[in-house]
């Protein structure tokens, strides 16, 4: 995933204080991040009180008025029942964001629990939890998903579950190897050498420094979850209709590409501007925790 | 940064686990649907002028690919026709003109039917295909073991024996009567296999089903594709075909596409030249630039199933009030388009003969009347949703459904439609999709697992009535009767409706038990099941859809420029 930190190079303005000046000033806005913040806002607000950006039903139909483009009156057009997409878009961001931080929640649990173990034992318990990883990792998530949703049916649980075990690998891993440098670390030793407890030492000293990069990585994930869900969805393997979910509405919309694009593109918009802003917001965290400059 | 994800490589599996769908299907195609047909405007004589050319392959698109090539599910008539040559064929509505049977007469008890075989016809494994091999065929489909479902369903009660009079001469005995019997033998289901083939194991003859028609199977690429090549023998033609000898062309490539718009256009784009189904959508340009075929599926139509056992369904006030609820015409319309036509008749399909159009607006869109029903039955509160409420308990079912597979993309539209319909009531509808592997699995098919079904079951004949009205009892299960409703008189009605000879009373016992299920409000009418293709008529003419439940036939068909 590509990260949308605006990047300022060769063209920038020379001539003149002024120009310079102004210069300084956007790099230290950053309009990216500012812009990558309201656009999270708003999906947050949707999200929490979806009836203060639209007035409307998502489930209103209209079937005189269904296919509309885009206008003033349908902001965003209408679907194949006449339904407003603006409204189905706001009103899916609730399902969608919930989807992509409860895959999340789950996937950064189980890695935690299998990573801090698998580092913290060692030896025999650390060969099994990898080998196990492995097998986990040998399976690609869209796979894994796709088993489970064949298997329990299509709904926003199994979608949670399916992505949530699917991603947790990777993080798992993550945590292991930070769980092992930090085990292994000068200043660790130096605790033991103070004498404190082992209980202590994890967790006064190992945890906290482990888990610092995964806030960074949670924090892409999130938006990664949510494309992953999209996905699924879009296979016709996500919640039921008539649920405005983005990825069932990118599902529904697909079948009307040619006569109908916004069907398609607008929901696709929202999942991209989503995703991409989560992306911004983790990197510009990852630089200060990092303690480095942004790139 | 390591990424917490690694790539995909997804279509090996997800090849395997639609094969591993595949293989649970099987098991339950014995009993899914039964198909049969009349056509509306498909023309077996397109080009009488133009001579056809020989040689090329026609590259078709298909949409659903079915577990095993032959068998009891309509999408598995639909290929193995190609394959398969059947005892007779039909015309129209109902009429049977002869295939391999070049004549037939029964007795005056109707119960003994005798066959004249054509004689000289070969499987194209060389056995020969004599009265011995038809008798094979039966005998394979009733017997426990390797039982084929639909067969069952049509003739199974009504079965006594058969035997080769001669090597020419085919006779079928019967237990009762059963007038619709050569309608019922006219579907693809009843396609006759080699004899030797029977007796290969079921996985070879899933995939390379061996019998005597215009193509044999050369590979099926699962997930992909059919390869056939012609059958350069072929002298069994049934006699409403224009070719009479040999394919024109040299092989079928039968390709699985199922997004609709993606099938769409790759006849656009020319990747083939005739595709199955054409999406709602794209029907405008499709009768404008294309040769459209549409052909109207009789039989049970797409309608709702209630289940009667279970509340709120087993109160006739509210099946009724939600009939009166729902404008199945105008969602109809807006769902479909051309692409299929409401069908208000909930028993039997506009398309079937004897279907009773009297009750096409037996239930009228009228909220007033579902309302005033809803608060007979007691469902007179409404909660803060807007919900009726009866015992402080919200008036709720659930419909699931076969997404993708029994229901399209269209399908789903349209219940979405009804259900923001039945809202308006106070009537709260939730659809539950149901993947391929749950709805065959069975434990979602029990009288309590749901409260609302839709379903079609095609067929040419009105006795189509009995497969799936018959009574659901212990000792003689009839999974077909997915509204659990049972109803002895109502079975009596179409069992002798079967086996009346009388046109005239066989249509009023017909219309009696259409009427009944109606009044009942046991399933609700919702849209004709309908077959199309879209032919681009500047590369490849002369395909037609037969006339019993919508077979694609491909023996006519030529290319312009091979």
């Amino acid at each position: 995933m590509s990260t949308a930190t605006p990047t300022f190079s060769g063209g920038a303005p020379t001539p003149g204080a002024v120009a310079s000046a102004a210069w300084s000033r956007v790099r230290t806005w950053r309009p990216g991040l500012v812009l990558a913040g309201l656009v999270l806002l708003f999906f947050v607000v949707a999200a929490a009180v979806p009836s203060l950006l639209a007035s409307g039903s998502p489930t209103d139909i209209d079937l005189r008025g269904a296919l509309r483009a885009p206008s003033l009156e349908h902001l965003l057009g209408t679907d194949q029942n006449g339904r407003d997409l603006y409204t189905r878009v706001v009103y899916g961001a609730r399902e969608s964001l919930l989807i992509g931080l409860g895959a999340t929640a789950l996937s950064t649990s189980i890695a935690v629990v299998l990573g801090v173990s698998a580092g913290l034992a060692g030896g025999i318990a650390d060969a099994i939890i990898n080998r196990f990883l492995e097998v986990l990792f040998s399976f690609p998530v869209l796979l894994l998903a796709l088993l489970f949703v064949t298997v329990f049916g299509a709904s926003a649980t199994t979608q949670i579950v399916a992505v949530g075990i699917g991603t947790a690998p990777g993080y798992a891993r993550l945590i292991r190897g930070q769980v092992i440098a930090v085990r292994d670390s000068g200043y660790v030793e130096a605790a033991g050498a103070l004498g404190h407890s082992y209980a202590r030492i994890v967790r006064r000293h190992v945890l906290p420094n482990a888990m610092r990069p995964l806030v960074v990585v949670v924090t892409l994930g999130v938006g990664q979850a949510i494309v992953w869900a999209s996905g699924l969805a879009f296979l016709g393997l996500g919640v039921a209709p008539p649920s405005p979910e983005w990825g069932a509405l990118l599902d529904a919309g697909k079948n009307y590409v040619q006569k109908a694009w916004w069907l398609e593109v607008m929901p696709g918009l929202a999942i991209v501007a989503f995703a991409l802003s989560v992306t911004t917001l983790g990197r510009a965290l990852q630089a200060r925790l990092e303690g480095g400059t942004e790139r | 940064m390591p990424s917490p994800l690694s790539p995909t490589a997804s279509a090996p599996l997800t090849a395997r686990l639609a094969a591993a769908a595949a293989a649970l299907i099987t098991a339950l195609v014995l009993t899914a649907c039964g198909g049969s047909g009349s056509t509306t405007n498909a023309s077996a004589t397109d080009d009488a002028a133009a001579k056809p050319t020989r040689g090329g392959t026609i590259e078709y698109a298909h949409q659903q690919e079915p577990p095993c090539i032959s068998g009891g599910w309509v999408e598995q008539a639909y290929i193995s026709r190609q394959v398969f040559d059947s005892l007779v064929s039909q015309v129209g509505k109902g009429r049977i003109v002869p295939w391999i049977a070049t004549k037939w007469k029964v007795s005056k008890d109707q119960l003994t039917w005798t066959f004249d075989l054509k004689p000289g016809v070969k499987f194209s494994d060389g056995d020969a295909l004599d009265a011995e091999a038809v008798k094979a065929n039966f005998d394979y489909w009733l017997d426990p073991k390797t039982i084929n479902g639909t067969v069952a369903a049509y003739i199974g009660e009504y079965y006594d024996s058969s035997r080769a009079v001669d090597a020419t001469t085919f006779q079928l005995k019967l237990k009762k009567p059963y007038s619709p019997l050569l309608s019922a033998l006219s579907q693809g289901y009843f396609g006759l296999h080699s004899p030797s083939s029977l007796k290969q194991p079921a996985d070879v003859q899933c995939v390379k089903p061996v019998g005597s028609g215009p193509f044999v199977i050369e590979k099926w690429n699962r997930g992909q594709n059919v390869e056939f090549v012609r059958n350069p023998t072929y002298n069994s033609a049934p006699q409403n075909a224009k070719n009479q000898g040999p394919a024109y062309v040299d092989r079928l490539n039968w390709k699985f596409v199922k997004e609709p718009a993606t099938r769409w256009g790759s006849l656009t784009t020319g990747q083939n030249q005739v595709i199955y189904d054409i999406p709602s959508v794209d029907w405008q340009e499709a009768k404008a630039e294309y040769q459209v075929e549409k052909y109207t599926t009789p039989g049970r139509p797409q309608t709702l199933s209630l289940n009667v056992t279970k509340a709120p369904f087993d109160d006739i006030r509210v099946r009724k009030a939600l009939a009166y609820a729902l404008d199945r015409k105008a969602a109809v319309e807006n769902a479909f388009g051309e692409a299929a036509d409401f069908n208000g008749n909930p028993a039997l399909s506009k398309s079937t003969p004897n279907y009773d159009a009297s009750l096409e607006n037996a239930y009228t869109y009228d909220p007033d009347k579902a309302n005033a029903l809803l608060d007979q039955a007691g469902w007179s509160t409404k909660n803060a949703d807007g919900i009726r409420t009866k015992g402080g308990r919200p008036l709720k079912a659930v419909i699931d459904y076969g997404a993708g597979s029994i229901i399209n993309a269209d399908g789903a539209t349209l219940l979405q439609t009804l259900q923001e319909q039945a809202k308006q009531v106070g009537f709260e509808i939730e659809l539950k999709p149901l993947t391929l592997t749950q709805l065959f699995g069975g434990q979602f098919s029990t009288p309590t697992s749901y409260d609302a079904r839709p379903g079609y079951w095609t067929s040419p004949t009105a006795g189509v009535l009995y497969i799936v009205w018959r009574q659901n009892l212990k000792d003689r299960p009839n999974g077909n009767n997915t509204s659990f409703y049972n109803d002895p008189g109502l079975e009596r009605t179409i069992g002798e409706a079967n086996s009346t000879l009388d046109p005239q009373e066989q249509q009023a016992l017909y219309s009696k038990a259409q009427k009944r299920i109606s009044d009942q409000a046991a399933a609700i009418g919702l849209y004709t099941r309908t077959s199309s293709l879209a032919i681009d008529r500047s590369k490849l003419r002369d395909v037609w859809l037969e006339s019993s439940q919508g077979e694609p036939v491909f023996s006519d068909a030529w290319l312009v420029k091979p």
